[in-house]
């Protein structure tokens, strides 16, 4: 029989998961495809550390002010700093996407005990966690030079500080892990997490509106700050400067409290991976259930001018645009951002003086709502997957699927309009009609036009998203500038054209100009199509790569 | 219908310096169940997606039923169904969402479509999730839809590249009683697989690709014939695969160096 080797002790396990998160780093920065990625990277290990090393300057002179000029109690504000970093920044870097999964290292012979032990090494070596000491070390040595008799208490709390700070960190990314396991609830914290950072664009007019008056609640709920680590910490570290044993051993058992319920949590959680917790997304064999009676739908086909073709890849869109949680979510923003940009607006601009004119609102909306719409269309193959292979074994001319995808852009984009401006005439009030036949057919010639340079673009620059994914999801570089540039070009030529209006003193004019471009525009790309269906049998070998990886 | 369903000349694929597919000539004549086999990276998958449109040749020429490919392509993709390596599923579509696509996609009307995809669905055993996304599917079921998309339109040539790859032995007999309906009728069968026992169980006839070159063609009693011996007529695919395209004693790995695992 084989000889059987005895287990790594837990030193090298952790040793060999350091240089195992190394390894994957330095080979990530090997591909020949991410050199940006390495340029980001150096950039962001630049600023990054101007940020520590510039924060460690200040938590140094913080502790230092409040423990020499007898404000201690203040010292707590700079554990909520560390503890709001610490616990945040892991979840805005986690993304929503697939991360080296810690729990694969269960296949090898480990103790419960030394793989909580591995987990809880594995979240120190985050970027955050890393920040945290270095910002806590800091503390530490400002409160020691301002009151040398400190130290112990720094040492002790600041151990139990991060101990608390890690431990939670670990379990909020288990539960996390587990939660977004699954793609429908990883779908939904993205889209939540959009829908998150849009309504931060509405803290600012809230504020001004209800700030005054939520004051008085806040203030009320300040108190129960202090019962929490950070506050607890402060407390303990301001006894000890000003030599109150009650305080110190208060604040101090408080947070060791918090230390130990997260322990007994997270060693629960990483007890139910150690069992063997099934994460897994298949479906699980079922039994057969009654059969649903299908729909009799054999009427006359409600897309029965379209050819077969071009109505399967419409409908596929379709379908696959209200599964698309994150590209779903997107679709809301142009009615919030109308609304949004009307708040901060209307009742007086800084330089219109009597609130902005909806003959300069609305064609600045409509613009900028197809800068963001018509993006995704630079990379329009982006989620196919590996069913791009079906539109190069199935017998159809490539231009099938480009009319069915534009068709399907085209609606999307008329109803947001539609929507947008519905908001907009609630909100500022409609244009005049000059300008606003002027931007409708505006937006035909920027539409249209940039729908010919945007299927170029997917055939030359695709790139594969993953839907629910943020981790890794990146555009093209050429596709972004080929993006930028059109957009850049289109949207120029539509303003002078816009304003030459004004100047001129005709103000049918940009109406008159735009109705030439706009058909301009369409025999433009219904000339493209059939090059285009060339080029897609040029690129396919290209195309498939790049979306079956 | 023409005797021979598949022809290759001198069919060649590089990648930069790599000849992927060397000088390929290839003759399936219709209604054969034809095997295609080589080791790993010998150039199958290359030659499959070559004779389904996925991949242009470098040189050579194909012709399928008669016709020659390139001119032809839209003509030719309308009779041959193909499942794909990584089988080329939407997997934002359900199981019918997705046949009722691939359908309309090869042209058929809706209600014969709807009335097919229904069968196929009932026959694969996929009818009792009709609201599962393929993304949710097993890779067993994931291989059923696949194989279904491919009949749907009732193809005459069908390509198959490593249909029963992580298939499990149910799956397996779904397919493959699938497919021995398909040869029934008449339908050409061009499949690639590593697993010899069902190649040599399924298929009456076989090409064996070895480096990017045709080492070896014909029906399985052919090839028994040119291995030597007495025991030729008792060989099986497996011994006739090692002995064409195995390693020489030189090449194969030395197990006595491995004397600790024993």
């Amino acid at each position: 029989m084989a000889d059987v080797a005895p287990s790594a002790g837990l030193i090298a396990q952790i040793r060999l998961v350091a240089g195992l998160r190394w390894r994957l780093l330095r080979n990530s920065m090997r591909k020949k495809n991410n050199r940006l990625d390495l340029i980001g990277l150096i950039f962001a290990g630049i600023f990054g550390g101007i940020l520590v090393i510039g924060l460690c300057f200040a938590f140094y002179a913080g502790a230092y002010q409040f423990l020499s000029n007898n404000r201690p109690g203040w010292i707590a504000l700079l554990f909520w700093g560390i503890f709001l970093f610490w616990q945040s920044i892991p979840l805005f870097v986690a993304g929503f996407g697939a991360n080296f999964e810690f729990r694969t290292l269960l296949r090898f012979p480990m103790s419960l005990s030394a793989f909580y032990i591995i987990g809880l090494a594995y979240g120190l070596a985050d970027f955050s966690a890393m920040a945290s000491l270095c910002w806590l070390l800091s503390m530490t040595a400002g409160a020691t030079v301002a009151k040398p008799g400190v130290l112990p208490a720094m040492l002790l709390i600041g151990a139990a500080f991060v101990l608390f700070n890690v431990t939670l960190e670990r379990l909020v990314g288990s539960w996390l892990e587990r939660l977004l396991s699954r793609r429908r609830t990883r779908e939904l914290f993205l889209g939540l997490f959009v829908l998150s950072m849009i309504s931060l664009n509405f803290i600012t007019p809230l504020l001004n509106r209800y700030g005054a008056a939520a004051r008085p609640s806040f203030l009320r709920l300040l108190p129960y700050f202090a019962w929490l680590p950070p506050s607890l910490a402060g407390r303990a570290i301001a006894s000890a400067a000003q030599l109150q044993p009650a305080g110190f051993l208060l604040g101090s058992a408080g947070l060791l409290l918090y230390v130990l319920a997260l322990t007994l949590l997270l060693r629960r959680r990483f007890s139910a991976q150690y069992r063997g917790e099934e994460l897994s997304e298949t479906a699980a064999p079922v039994r057969p259930a009654v059969r649903p009676i299908a729909a009799k739908d054999d009427g006359p086909d409600r897309l029965g001018l379209l050819s077969p073709q071009v109505a399967a890849v419409l409908r596929k869109e379709f379908r696959y645009l209200t599964r698309n949680g994150f590209t779903f979510l997107t679709l809301l923003l142009p009615p919030m951002l109308v609304f949004i940009f009307s708040m901060n607006f209307t009742g007086g601009h800084p330089t219109w003086g009597k609130g902005v004119s909806a003959d300069f609102f609305f064609p600045g909306m409509m613009a900028y709502l197809i800068l963001i719409l018509m993006a995704p269309a630079y990379n329009s193959f982006a989620y196919e997957g590996r069913g791009i292979q079906t539109y190069f074994t199935a017998p159809l001319r490539f231009r099938d699927v480009f009319l069915g995808k534009n068709i399907m852009l085209v609606i999307v984009l008329a109803l947001e309009m539609a929507l947008s401006l519905s908001m907009l005439a609630w909100r500022v009030g409609l244009p005049s009609l000059h300008m606003l036949v002027a931007t409708v057919a505006a937006m035909v010639f920027t539409i249209i036009g940039q729908l010919t340079v945007a299927n170029w673009s997917s055939l030359s620059f695709p790139r594969k998203l993953e839907f629910g994914q943020m981790r890794g999801q990146r555009q093209s570089g050429m596709a972004v500038l080929v993006a930028f540039g059109s957009q850049i070009l289109l949207g120029g030529v539509s303003a002078v054209i816009l304003f030459s209006g004004r100047w001129t003193g005709n103000l049918w004019l940009p109406a008159e100009a735009f109705a030439l471009l706009a058909a301009a525009a369409v025999g433009g790309y219904i000339a493209s199509l059939d090059p285009l269906t060339e080029l897609a049998e040029k690129k396919k070998e290209a195309l498939i790569e790049a979306l079956c990886r | 219908m023409p005797d021979v369903a598949i022809q290759t000349y001198k069919l060649t694929r590089t990648f930069g310096n790599l000849t992927a597919v060397d000088d390929v000539d290839l003759q399936v004549a219709a209604g054969q169940f034809f095997g295609f086999l080589g080791p790993n990276g010998a150039g199958k998958s290359t030659t499959i997606k070559m004779l389904t449109g996925l991949l242009a040749p470098t040189s050579g020429s194909m012709q399928l039923l008669g016709l020659d490919f390139v001119p032809n392509s839209v003509e030719v993709k309308r009779q041959i169904g193909v499942v794909p390596e990584g089988m080329g599923l939407f997997e934002r579509l359900t199981g019918a969402e997705y046949l009722n696509f691939v359908g309309r996609m090869y042209g058929l009307d809706r209600a014969t479509t709807r009335h097919r995809s229904e069968e196929l669905l009932e026959f694969m055993q996929l009818a009792d999730r009709p609201k599962t996304m393929i993304a949710d599917y097993s890779h067993g079921m994931q291989k059923k839809l696949a194989l279904a998309a491919a009949v749907i339109h009732g193809p005459r040539i069908l390509f198959l590249d490593e249909p029963f790859e992580g298939v499990d032995a149910l799956a397996a007999g779904t397919l493959k009683a699938l497919l021995g309906r398909m040869t029934e009728r008449g339908t050409t069968i061009f499949l690639t697989s590593h697993v010899l026992e069902i190649v040599e169980r399924l298929c009456s006839h076989v090409a064996i690709i070895h480096q990017g070159r045709l080492v070896a063609q014909g029906s399985l009693e052919e090839l028994r014939a040119g291995i030597s011996g007495e025991e030729g007529s008792k060989t099986t695919l497996e011994q006739i695969f090692l002995s064409i395209v195995g390693q020489s004693g030189a090449e194969r790995p030395q197990l006595e160096e491995l004397s600790w695992l024993t």
